[in-house]
């Protein structure tokens, strides 16, 4: 929980990044943000699921259920207009706040 | 509507949902895992670890939706708590109205329910009927022995037929005391036919119903506890009941009830003698009910008994009588409510034209509320609040106010039924079936939480417009004329409350000063009925009654004392029927001429009662020793036989007997029949030395110095002595006569409290919408009194305006009382429906609240100043 709490600011990001390249269910978000970023990041599966419902009550994203290909029943979620512009001010966000980190670990 | 439940669905399957969501990643997870070569026990473990805990994820999914939820309730149930805070005075008067509304209503149809709507205890109630012959000689129809036994050999309407004798007291001796009880003789078929069974032991047989059988009783569930510990033994155990051997055979049921109503206590069987002769049979009387048989109606049950009616009439009613009696077929729920119908309809109709008056007034108040908070609503919403938010943020006050009111109503309704029952009088209502009803609690909740929602929302629901954040369009004009329609329809039920009232309270007054022809104050009456078998002949009877004669007239300082059979003012004792009256010399008489009542009295009657002797004189005691007994006439009585003709000295035949007998004086008329009902004719005759006359019951009256209790004491001692198995029921004349003013006067009394409610709830409506015009229009005034109004001129403005309104209600609820007055002319006495006294009082009282009402809003208006009031906002 508290790990969650100190991650959602990057989760959030993590999602809808995930989302912008087309709809998606919870596994699948998981799937590729390890993939993506070279099993670096893990998104941890219990947090996931209140974040998306966070989301989606929050109309950054929409959830709908669909059939997968392997013909699964599964929640997909895809990113709104709102989503785009909150996922614009994150990633210019999380930009300068890493800018900001690599200033300070490695002073010029 | 159907929108509505989908959404309810689909709020329900929620939780599925986020369950199945979690289920889905799970189970892809366990694919992804198989699919790099794990069997599927690791596959599961792994996802599951990775996974954490399913449940407190959901959980977590669940609070996401739910918390914002919470709070935001949370935070409207605060804000509206500060909202009552604000307003104080608006916040208790809408409680008080939504409780008074609820508990008045719940409260007194709790009471009338059970007399008006309620199925009897008796499995299909609606099929039983009671029937008989209806005439003057009693409220109730009855019958005769000898027509009884050819309906039931002769009827086609009826699956059964059953009978019994009114209603006796017994005496049971169990132990060493005899013990007074209620005791009915009924036909072997009596409890099939209601559809009862005895609860213990068995139901009689035809065999016990058989005339010189051994004596066999039922007794109730009352009894058994009682006197019997509720010991199966008492089953077979012969116990003595009027000094003959019983046997009981069975305990009646703990619901059982007589169907017209009685407490019963011993049932035995009646016994009818078929043997005996057909004139005996045809003066023996009978209650007799019935049940239909499937498919026929009440009114095809009358017509097939007709022709029965008419074939017995002419045979057992005798000739003088027969065109005053009808056949009488009714339900028996009819039978047993036919007296307090009236009076309970009259209550419902008060109690419920309350209940829509406090929802008028709710609704009101809460209109006006609203309308003073269009501005704060148009300013939330401009600050962002959605429509949602605003409708249930009022949803949650009206709803916080109508749970205030509820709780209040209960505890008002539940102390209310507490009064009633204490206050009602016996025979007005079953007390020991009024408990708080349900259904009707839920109703009125109902009634008042859906005026209170639906008027406290119509404001947020409209669109908040911007111009409602200025202060000069407060309200629409459509709204101030709905508040003040409300106004009007709350002034007319008022008037017509207070108009009933009125009626009432004047019939009540009429009625307790109405002359009784006799003076019952300082008058102690003993009453007793010595039973027939213990006085089997005439002698005996002679020899108790001159015995009880000698021992209650030596009483030192008892004052006057006389011995009657019966006593004024309550009706219901038997006359003869006038028709039946002859005079020496006279024409006969005409026919259906009703009855006439008649005492037997000792000479000391009229002076310890207080009747006049108007003409000729009163009994002598040496009168008594021999001869025809002498006769006094009431006035009424005299005037009807005689007009202007002298009655003293002349020769009457009473009952067609051939026995003549002296007029010797003329009596003043006494209340003889209930106190609402014209004096009945009525006559004396000498109670003699030589001879009684054949009744057995007997009453005492003194008039006494004495207290009751010492008087009592004295004449409970004398009759000890003479038959210490005699009961002696003892009470003031003024105890008697105020019995039958008990109804009228607890049907009087809550009308007016009724009344009274009605007419506060109407002040305060009407102070309401005075108050809101005259804070909406302050800035108006303010400009008005800057050019030169004069204050007085404002304030008697705002009292023309109420007056307008409540004109308005007035003749509304005038027309409203009149149809009122028709209907409740029944219950009223020596007061016509129409009466104009009683509708200009009750608006008179109305137009003063009105007034008083529209004072503080009127002085508030001419106060206004013009320097303030065009600062203001």
């Amino acid at each position: 929980m508290k790990r969650g709490d100190r991650l959602q600011g990057s989760l959030d990001l993590l999602v809808l990044k995930t989302l912008q390249k087309g709809a998606n269910h919870g596994f699948g978000i998981t799937v590729h943000v390890q993939e993506v970023s070279g099993g670096l990041l893990r998104v941890e599966e219990g947090s996931l699921y209140p974040a998306l419902h966070r989301m989606e009550r929050e109309k950054l994203i929409a959830g709908a259920w669909r059939t997968t290909e392997n013909g699964r029943r599964a929640r997909f979620y895809k990113l709104t207009a709102a989503g785009g512009r909150r996922l614009a001010e994150e990633e210019a966000n999380w930009a300068s706040v890493a800018l900001g980190v690599e200033r300070m670990l490695r002073p010029a | 509507m159907k929108r509505m439940w989908e959404w309810v669905k689909r709020r329900l399957s929620r939780d599925e949902e986020w369950r199945e969501e979690i289920e889905s990643h799970l189970a892809m997870r366990e694919e992804w895992h198989l699919g790099r070569g794990s069997t599927e026990e690791e596959a599961r473990a792994a996802a599951r670890k990775q996974f954490g805990s399913p449940l407190a994820a959901a959980e977590q999914v669940r609070a996401v939706h739910i918390r914002p939820w919470v709070e935001s309730a949370m935070q409207d149930a605060a804000y509206a708590l500060r909202g009552f805070r604000r307003a104080p005075g608006f916040t208790l008067v809408a409680c008080l109205t939504i409780a008074v509304g609820i508990g008045a209503s719940t409260a007194v149809y709790s009471v009338i329910d059970p007399l008006l709507f309620r199925r009897l205890p008796y499995p299909r109630d609606n099929q039983l009927v009671s029937l008989g012959y209806f005439g003057p000689v009693d409220s109730n129809e009855f019958n005769v022995v000898a027509s009884y036994l050819e309906w039931k050999k002769q009827q086609t309407a009826f699956q059964a037929m059953t009978s019994m004798r009114p209603g006796e007291h017994c005496d049971l001796l169990e132990g060493t005391a005899p013990v007074r009880l209620d005791c009915y003789r009924v036909e072997a078929n009596f409890l099939k036919t209601f559809g009862a069974a005895p609860a213990r032991g068995r139901d009689f047989t035809a065999d016990d119903d058989r005339p010189g059988a051994p004596e066999v009783a039922l007794i109730s569930w009352g009894l058994w506890r009682s006197a019997f510990g509720g010991s199966e033994a008492v089953i077979g155990k012969t116990v003595t009941v009027d000094d003959q051997p019983v046997r009981v055979v069975g305990v009646l049921g703990r619901d059982f009830e007589m169907p017209q109503r009685g407490e019963v206590e011993i049932m035995m069987p009646e016994r009818l003698d078929t043997r005996q002769g057909r004139a005996r049979n045809a003066s023996s009387f009978l209650r007799t009910f019935a049940r239909l048989r499937e498919g026929v109606s009440m009114e095809e049950a009358r017509a097939r008994m007709e022709p029965l009616f008419e074939a017995t009439a002419r045979v057992d009613v005798p000739a003088e009588l027969r065109s005053e009696v009808r056949l009488v077929v009714r339900g028996l729920r009819d039978r047993q409510i036919h007296e307090v119908k009236l009076a309970s309809w009259m209550l419902l109709g008060a109690v419920m034209g309350l209940l829509v008056a406090a929802c008028a007034n709710v609704a009101n108040l809460l209109v006006a509320r609203a309308a003073a908070r269009r501005r704060e609503l148009a300013l939330r919403a401009a600050i962002g609040a959605s429509r949602a938010r605003l409708v249930r943020q009022t949803l949650t006050e009206s709803l916080m106010l109508g749970l205030a009111g509820c709780v209040a109503g209960c505890g008002i309704g539940w102390a209310l039924l507490r009064i009633l029952v204490s206050l009602a009088p016996e025979g007005l209502l079953r007390l020991r079936e009024a408990r708080m009803d349900a259904r009707v609690l839920a109703f009125a909740l109902a009634a008042s939480a859906a005026s209170a929602l639906l008027f406290g929302m119509a404001p947020a629901l409209e669109r908040p417009r911007v111009e409602a954040m200025t202060a000069w369009s407060a309200a629409g004009p459509a709204r101030t004329l709905f508040r003040r329609v409300l106004v009007a329809a709350q002034v007319a039920i008022s008037l017509v409350l207070l108009t009933g009232a009125s009626l009432l309270v004047r019939s009540l007054w009429k009625l307790e000063s109405e002359p009784l022809g006799f003076d019952g104050e300082h008058v102690v009456a003993a009453s007793l009925a010595p039973r027939t078998r213990h006085y089997p002949t005439a002698a005996a009877r002679t020899a108790f009654f001159n015995e009880l004669e000698r021992r209650l007239g030596r009483i030192p300082g008892a004052g006057s004392f006389a011995l009657t059979d019966s006593l004024p003012p309550a009706g219901g004792e038997m006359g003869r029927p006038y028709s039946n009256i002859r005079i020496e010399g006279h024409p006969p008489v005409a026919q259906n001429g009703g009855m006439v009542l008649f005492r037997w009295v000792t000479p000391g009657y009229f002076e310890t009662m207080g009747i006049p002797i108007v003409a000729g004189r009163g009994f002598r005691e040496e009168e008594r020793g021999a001869g025809e007994p002498p006769l006094i006439l009431s006035a009424g009585l005299a005037r009807r036989l005689f007009g202007r003709e002298d009655p003293i000295g002349k020769h009457i035949d009473l009952e067609a007997s051939g026995h003549w007998c002296t007029v010797v004086g003329v009596a003043g008329d006494v209340k003889n029949s209930g106190l609402r009902e014209a004096p009945d004719p009525e006559y004396y005759r000498l109670r003699m030395k030589t001879e009684a006359p054949g009744g057995l019951d007997v009453a005492a009256v003194y008039r006494t110095p004495l207290d009751r209790a010492t008087l009592g004491r004295w004449i409970r001692r004398e009759v000890r002595e003479l038959d210490p198995a005699l009961p002696v029921t003892i009470a003031s004349m003024d105890e008697r006569v105020g019995r039958l003013r008990q109804q009228p006067r607890f049907v009087a009394s809550l009308v007016t409290v009724f009344a009274g409610l009605g007419l506060t709830l109407a002040a305060v409506g009407l102070y309401g919408v005075l108050s809101f015009v005259v804070a909406q229009r302050t800035r108006e005034i303010g400009v008005r009194m800057a050019m030169g109004a004069r204050p007085g001129k404002i304030a008697l403005e705002v009292e023309k305006y109420a007056g307008t309104w409540t004109g308005i209600g007035v003749a509304a609820g005038a027309a409203g009382s009149v149809a009122l007055g028709r209907a409740m002319r029944g219950l009223l006495f020596g007061v016509s429906p129409y009466d104009a006294g009683s509708l200009i009082v009750a608006a008179g009282v109305l137009a003063a609240a009105a007034a008083l009402a529209a004072l503080v809003p009127a002085w508030r208006a001419a106060r206004v100043d013009p320097a303030v009031a065009l600062r203001h906002e």
